[in-house]
């Protein structure tokens, strides 16, 4: 829980800016009027109860869906309502069920992620010129790099779909650290890890966060992210309940009151329970 | 399924077996083997001659002539033997299991053929007095075989070194390709033409592929193919050289005549057209029925290029550039035809494209614009000429005579070698991979910066074009081109020599390609049987082979449930079975 340090620090401008952003399907309001500031090297968490528009306000931020009213802005500029070019632009994510892909080594995967950071004409690919090789060889590189910082040099020729479970969040995280973002959207991190796993994506994220990447982090794991984030943000019924450090939202009555009404100890094993039904559920 | 589990011996009847009957079982079905090539196999004289290798009591009119299929279930039965009793090899079981279908995908194929023209079993029993148990007692052979290989233990394909001295990788690689030379002529020529004129053409070559399978099946089990392929891989130059060079040899074997130089040049242009789908289909995993309109659309700019006298537009314009020119326009329309579907995916697509190819048939047929010169085609379009030589003239080459159309076959190898390279250099790209990726998970493929609309209309605009160029020299070959050539059935066969051959790999859609069109080729014979044959045959290899002949190596694992050993996930619950019996304890329950 010691990152009072970090919160001390002189607050930076923000790198990605989500303002009042409002989502409609058909009469239902998902989303009214959310706002979110990610400064750099920040790591901010989002939670609330199943159904509260977690994933909503993700794919927003994605590009996945256009907001119907407010907007995403990243370093000051909206951000495109196109997955590919929101990646483009520095915002990467990952996914909460993981989407690998499967039939792809572990090395080709992150490589995969380089894609829109490297070039490549048709001809030096064709008659693999000189040109081709150096970017080839450089993304290579680059990709081994991250496979190192995640922990997974190892398994650089393995299939990804042979890997086990927590080794395949980890390939998420580096294939989406390969487009070298900005700001790191990760949708559940720790969604089903034993807590030898999910302490080591804790330091991860911090490691991450350490190069100046900005982290937002969906988390059903009410401990995990009051000991990760600077700043947690929960959404309740599609609006912005609570926003401010682990220790103001800790100690917000209406969060407890949120989660059922019991104190945090108990929430917290509630939070844990309903998490298991989330996968099947799904969000609105 | 159960049924099909029986007939593979991998069910209820293969966990019966114990290990102690494998070597029983594999010396008896030796032995049985060659029992069967000594015996006669036909109780009558057929109506067309004699069955190849006088399918009678001939060893004992003339010793030592055991020839065609006959002399293969000799050689199989041999072999088994040999694995069984003196040459203890690593991969024991596998090389038996595959030794053991050989023997008994010949002698069924001879059984079924001589049945039906016998008109009963008495044809491959006893009939007046004549007894003929060549085929069953095959069939038998073959069966024991794979049971007694089955029985015992299924080892790993061991792996050799190819740590080698330069010279000897070398002297592999060459001695492999020149076998896999010789392989591919006598697969050719295997039976003859068929036709009327050679009846036996269809069952001889259907035997040959049996032949072929246990031995290829063989090799595999000793781990030579994976050596091979690990050395050609290490000696990568030097591979595609001799195998060039091997590909130019066919003219000087048993497959130079004119003939089968037509034959391997048609097998060639779908060859190129089947790499360019693999594009489509195997790389970037977009289902598309409707392929073969832009091989079609390929041969009609040829055509029209050509200086044909029917050809609406009169230019002629020398061959190189016709063809460039078929490429091109081909790759443009595939890019027009692939942005609308871009929308749609998966079996939506599929149909957005089968519709695509039967506008584009329909239009051909119907002479829009009078440039396909629709029913009547577009005859006599002109061979291609270099330095005053058609290409349909045999030449001389270092005083070797070649047949005539040898410089198409010429052609057609040096485009496909072409065509390979092009696969090979774009699979292992940045788009290539960008495909893959889409393939396997379109939404995180966006979700990684991959432009996903642009990607597709590359792969499109790849493929087409490949198609193009192959059509247009399949314009000139047969000198015709018609709408008839284009038609759904041929896009359908396309699809399934890529699947059928392995999906994203070279040899695959080549051996795939081969396959497909030989095949028709050969069952001439059986006409209104030919497309159940081929069917049924398909079905086969489909049930048994899913990952294809020759499949990627992602792919093996996806489809064939194969674990890192090569082994496939049911012998690997097969071995943990057995485990547990040799174990007694808690979970060792019942048989």
């Amino acid at each position: 829980m010691s990152i009072t340090d970090n919160m001390a620090a002189a607050p930076a401008p923000p790198v990605l800016q989500a303002q009042g952003v409002t989502m409609v399907f058909g009469g239902l309001t998902a989303l009214n009027n959310v706002s979110l500031s990610l400064g750099k090297g920040e790591i901010v968490g989002l939670i609330g109860p199943n159904g509260a528009g977690k994933t909503t306000f993700f794919n927003c931020l994605t590009g996945l869906y256009l907001p119907s009213r407010g907007r995403v802005l990243l370093d000051g500029s909206q951000l495109a309502a196109d997955p590919s070019k929101v990646t483009i632009a520095g915002v990467a994510r990952t996914f909460q069920n993981i989407r690998l892909f499967p039939n792809m080594t572990v090395l080709e995967n992150v490589m995969v992620g380089r894609h829109s950071r490297m070039r490549q004409d048709p001809i030096s690919t064709l008659l693999r010129l000189p040109a081709f090789h150096r970017g080839e060889r450089a993304a290579r590189e680059r990709s081994r790099e991250l496979l190192e910082f995640v922990g997974l040099t190892r398994a650089e020729h393995e299939v990804a779909r042979n890997l086990p479970y927590g080794d395949q969040r980890r390939l998420e995280i580096a294939r989406a650290l390969a487009t070298d973002p900005k700001v790191l959207l990760l949708d559940e991190p720790t969604a089903g890890m034993n807590p030898q796993e999910t302490e080591a994506t804790r330091q991860l994220i911090f490691a991450i966060r350490d190069t100046g990447v900005s982290v937002v982090v969906i988390e059903h794991d009410i401990k995990f992210i009051f000991g990760l984030c600077d700043k947690v943000s929960v959404l309740v019924q599609g609006e912005l309940l609570v926003e401010g450090t682990p220790e103001v939202v800790r100690a917000d009555p209406r969060v407890v009151e949120a989660y059922l009404g019991k104190p945090p100890e108990e929430v917290e094993a509630d939070v844990r329970a309903a998490s298991t039904e989330h996968d099947t559920r799904g969000e609105a | 399924m159960t049924i099909l589990n029986r007939f593979s011996g991998s069910g209820a009847l293969g966990r019966h077996l114990k290990p102690a009957h494998a070597k029983p079982l594999t010396a008896a079905g030796g032995v049985l083997a060659v029992v069967a090539a000594l015996l006669p196999w036909v109780t009558f004289l057929l109506g067309d001659g004699a069955y190849p290798a006088k399918a009678t009591l001939q060893f004992f009119d003339a010793p030592f002539a055991v020839e065609g299929y006959r002399l293969h279930v000799l050689l199989l039965g041999l072999a088994a033997l040999v694995v069984t009793f003196v040459a203890k090899t690593p991969g024991r079981g596998r090389v038996l299991r595959a030794l053991g279908w050989g023997v008994f995908a010949i002698s069924l194929i001879s059984a079924v053929f001589i049945t039906g023209r016998g008109g009963g079993l008495g044809a491959i029993t006893a009939a007046d007095g004549v007894t003929a148990f060549g085929s069953i007692v095959g069939v038998v052979a073959g069966l024991l075989i794979v049971l007694g290989a089955k029985a015992g233990h299924l080892d790993d394909i061991p792996e050799w070194s190819t740590d080698l001295p330069r010279w000897a990788a070398y002297l592999a690689l060459v001695v492999a390709f020149v076998g896999v030379l010789y392989l591919v002529a006598s697969m050719l020529t295997a039976g003859g033409t068929g036709g009327a004129s050679n009846p036996y053409a269809g069952p001889i070559f259907l035997a040959f592929l049996g032949m072929a399978g246990g031995l290829l099946g063989a090799l595999n089990g000793l781990g030579v193919v994976r050596w091979i392929s690990a050395l050609s891989e290490k000696h990568r130059a030097f591979s595609i050289v001799v195998l060039l060079v091997c590909a130019l040899a066919l003219p000087l074997t048993s497959a130079g005549n004119e003939y089968w130089m037509t034959v391997a040049t048609t097998i060639g242009v779908y060859a190129a057209t089947a790499i360019g789908l693999n594009i489509v289909v195997g790389l970037a995993g977009l289902l598309d029925l409707g392929y073969v309109a832009f091989m079609g659309i390929g041969a009609f700019v040829a055509a029209n290029l050509s200086g044909a006298a029917a050809a609406k537009v009169g230019i002629d314009l020398p061959f190189p550039l016709a063809a460039l020119l078929a490429a091109a326009i081909a790759g443009v329309i595939g890019a027009i035809v692939g942005s609308p579907t871009l929308r749609v995916r998966g079996d939506y697509l599929a149909i957005v494209t089968l519709a695509f190819g039967e506008i584009f048939t329909k239009s051909a047929q119907n002479n829009i614009g009078g440039l396909t010169g629709g029913s009547n085609a577009i005859p006599g379009i002109p061979n291609v000429e270099v330095a005053g030589t058609a290409f349909n003239e045999p030449i001389t080459v270092l005083g070797a005579d070649l047949p005539g159309g040898v410089l198409y076959y010429f052609m057609i190898v040096l485009v496909v070698g072409a065509i390979m390279a092009v696969f090979a250099n774009l699979k292992n790209s940045r788009i290539g991979r960008a495909w893959i990726a889409i393939r396997e998970d379109e939404d995180a493929a966006r979700a990684m910066g991959i432009k996903t609309g642009k990607a597709k209309i590359l792969a499109f605009l790849a493929g087409a074009t490949l198609a193009g160029l192959a059509g247009a020299i399949f314009a000139h070959k047969l000198s015709t081109s018609s709408y008839e050539s284009f038609k759904f059935l041929e896009s359908v066969t396309l699809l399934a020599a890529v699947i059928l051959g392995g999906m994203g790999t070279i040899p695959g859609a080549v051996l795939g390609a081969s396959l497909l069109f030989v095949l028709p080729e050969k069952l001439r014979e059986f006409d209104e049987y030919r497309l159940l044959v081929f069917g049924l045959a398909l079905i086969l290899i489909m049930r048994f082979r899913p990952q294809g002949l020759m499949p990627d190596r992602v792919r093996r694992a996806e489809l064939a449930g194969e674990t890192a050993g090569g082994k496939s996930i049911e012998e690997e619950e097969e071995l943990v079975v057995e485990h547990e019996h040799e174990a007694p304890g808690p979970k060792g329950g019942k048989a």
